[in-house]
């Protein structure tokens, strides 16, 4: 039986629908489309948090399993300096081999590391990681608005993956054609429809998850002042373990051994995974102990002491209730943290790939217009500047990280800011400069930066094993940016002609 | 956690090529339906997740198989691209749906600025809370699918009033949505 080349008429997809969503998908993916991409950029790197920190700060000592009398050790040379602060020991595992500390009183943190006898070697000095991280999370913007932009962006992105599929009657008869080399707008179009369907649940899960996570902060906000007159405290205990009454005379240290044990004893199958003990040497102190199972993706096993040892609250995998389990998992679903490298480097790659599908939009619009007689050579450049001057920034800051981590963990906002500003400027002003150009020039800066930040790196750290593979990464990568694409490079010079005649030609036609 | 790395994930990305490689070839012939072909592809999908559960977990493994399966389909994809000659952009253009491009005026793009960001976002959290405070079920259940359905409720009203040309009918509906919602919830309360 033959079958019909034509476009589907009915439902969703008549032409008027299809044109209408259309347009929304056009006018949401402009207006958002730099910081869309920014967020997938920065998302797509985040995924490698881990390794990254191993990678900047290499040399630290590994530790695949720690024993409790270690774990009790190093919280216990911390302790005099807990106070009112909440400390976080993070237990080590097969993608983070750190026995790790956190002190946060709310404002600041501080983090250390501690070896496998528990005893405390250094602070934690990541500051490009935590420079990256923050960038995704909150743009380095105060939390609250940060959060919320970024959670806008989730649900720009999210809107913008519906009307796709809306707006995209083949969807299904084009899922697999690829078009390289003809027409730009063709071929922009092929890229952005290929890489936005067939990964299309996992870009729908990152947006959402990444979405609610920056929009918690609004949402319980709106929450409480609709049931609880603003006290979101009142929120947030619906989904915390109970706290004792508040007690703040002196205290012991709680024996935290004695919890670890208690844990392992009703839960064997669970591996700890992080401990957080708030109010340490009150009499009020409590003890957060959460572990972890495999085959599971949020952490499982829960128990919530009292600084005598009294279990307040204690739970395990069959008596979590599902919004317990999402809870759990929004993180680790988000950055990919479950599956080991593979899955990282999965997401990491999807995470690239959503990126691409927000650049190639633009570039389809802006195809488009040449096609219709009106290019708009400036937002071109603009584009450019941010498509490939991002990737550039970050890795000069990176260059920067490994060779004046004090500078970068001072001024990597700034720099990153003023360079962003710097760069968007320049490419809106200099007209002489083609957008083509601007891609080809930042594109080979970003090569030779990742190659200069690897060696850098060895030559300050070192052939060290949590170090090097990361830097063959960085020098790999930066090499094919730098001297690849040779190909790409005629195409893009074809096109510069061909783009330069075809406003003339419009123009005489019409 | 059982970490797919190197022993699952190339199972987990040849059966999505795998999968991708049937739906090609089936939805290439464009002279006849093939629905052994396609209902194959779509089979191997679902059991690159399916079996992904069973070997890592429940939600590990279909959340790794949404990973991984795409990078297979989409390496399928690249293998089958075209090249072509590099030439003047109107070729096949008019196949690709336009958007429409109306006499559009300033304040017409504000006001939908408006209903798809603050109104879309009031209604969408209406619906959330009202399902958080009236639906059964756990406390921390019911509170978490509502956060989950701010964004989803969100996008969706984003795209709806985006495309929406009547906008008093996208004010109506997401201004009675979000009185009726956040109403509905003030009422009850949490329980």
């Amino acid at each position: 039986m033959g079958r019909s080349n034509q476009t589907p008429k009915g439902g969703l997809y008549r032409p008027e629908i299809v044109r209408a969503v259309l347009s929304g998908h056009s006018v949401l993916g402009i207006a958002f489309a730099a910081v869309i991409y920014l967020v997938c950029l920065t998302g797509a790197l985040s995924v490698f948090q881990q390794d990254f920190t191993l990678w900047e700060q290499p040399g630290l000592p590994r530790v695949e399993r720690i024993s409790d009398a270690a774990v009790v050790h190093a919280v216990a040379q911390l302790a005099p300096r807990v106070g009112e602060e909440t400390l976080y020991v993070s237990f080590p595992d097969a993608d983070m081999p750190r026995l790790r500390l956190t002190m946060d009183n709310g404002h600041e943190e501080h983090n250390w590391i501690a070896d496998a006898q528990g005893r405390i070697v250094g602070e934690v000095d990541t500051p490009w990681t935590e420079f990256l991280t923050t960038l995704h999370i909150q743009l380095h913007l105060p939390r609250g608005w940060g959060g919320f932009i970024v959670g806008l962006t989730g649900v720009a992105l999210l809107s913008s993956l519906i009307s796709g599929i809306l707006s995209h009657p083949r969807v299904l008869r084009d899922a697999f054609h690829l078009r390289l080399g003809g027409s730009r707008r063709l071929q922009e179009a092929d890229w952005h429809n290929r890489l936005g369907v067939w990964p299309l649940p996992f870009h729908v899960l990152v947006s959402l998850t990444g979405a609610l996570l920056g929009l918690s902060t609004i949402i319980v906000g709106a929450l409480a002042m609709l049931l609880y007159r603003g006290d979101t405290q009142r929120v947030y205990a619906l989904l915390l373990p109970p706290k004792p009454p508040v007690d703040a005379r002196a205290a012991p240290l709680p024996d935290l051994g004695a919890m670890l044990a208690t844990a392992r004893a009703k839960a064997p199958l669970g591996d700890p995974h992080m401990m957080i003990i708030t109010h340490a040497g009150r009499r009020d102190a409590s003890v957060s102990l959460t572990q972890e199972r495999p085959g599971l993706l949020a952490t499982q096993d829960s128990f919530a002491f009292t600084a005598n040892g009294r279990i307040l609250q204690e739970k395990h995998p069959g008596g979590l209730t599902l919004g317990e389990q999402i809870l759990g998992a929004l993180g680790t679903l988000h950055f990919g943290w479950f599956g080991g490298v593979a899955v990282r480097i999965a997401y990491g790659l999807l995470g690239i790939a959503l990126s691409a599908v927000t650049a190639s939009g633009i570039h389809v619009w802006l195809a488009r217009r040449r096609d219709k007689g009106r290019p708009a050579p400036q937002w071109e450049r603009i584009w450019a500047s941010i498509l490939w001057g991002q990737p550039a920034i970050l890795a000069l800051t990176a260059a920067l990280g490994v060779a004046a981590p004090a500078m970068i963990e001072r001024m990597a906002t700034g720099l990153w800011l003023g360079l962003t500003m710097a760069s968007v400027i320049a490419a809106a002003v200099v007209t002489r400069v083609t957008d083509a150009r601007i891609r080809a020039l930042l594109r080979r800066m970003t090569g030779a930066l990742l190659v200069v930040t690897a060696l850098l790196h060895v030559a300050r750290h070192g052939a060290h094993g949590d170090g090097i593979a990361m830097d063959a990464i960085l020098a790999t990568l930066g090499l094919c940016l730098t001297w690849s694409w040779r190909g790409k490079r005629m195409n893009d010079t074809a096109r510069e002609a061909s783009a330069s005649v075809e406003p003339f030609a419009s123009s005489a036609k019409g | 956690m059982i970490a797919p790395d190197w022993i699952a994930a190339p199972l987990l990305l040849a059966a999505g090529s795998a999968g991708g490689w049937l739906l090609r070839t089936s939805w290439r012939d464009r002279q006849n339906d093939r629905p052994a072909l396609v209902i194959a592809g779509w089979a191997l999908l679902v059991a690159d997740a399916a079996g992904a559960a069973l070997a890592l977990g429940v939600m590990p493994g279909i959340a790794a198989a949404l990973a991984l399966a795409p990078l297979g389909l989409l390496a399928v994809v690249m293998q089958g691209a075209i090249r072509r000659e590099a030439r003047q952009p109107r070729d096949r253009a008019n196949l690709a749906p336009e958007p429409l491009e109306g006499t559009s005026r300033p304040w017409r793009g504000w006001v939908k600025g408006l209903l798809a960001g603050p109104l879309g976002m009031t209604a969408a959290m209406g619906i959330a809370f009202c399902y958080a405070v009236w639906m059964p079920g756990a406390v921390q259940t019911r509170l978490l699918i509502a956060a989950l359905l701010v964004p989803a409720l969100w996008g969706l009203a984003m795209t709806w009033t985006l495309a929406d040309q009547r906008l008093l009918r996208s004010t109506a509906v997401l201004a009675g949505t979000s009185l009726l919602g956040f109403g509905l919830a003030f009422l009850k309360g949490m329980s």
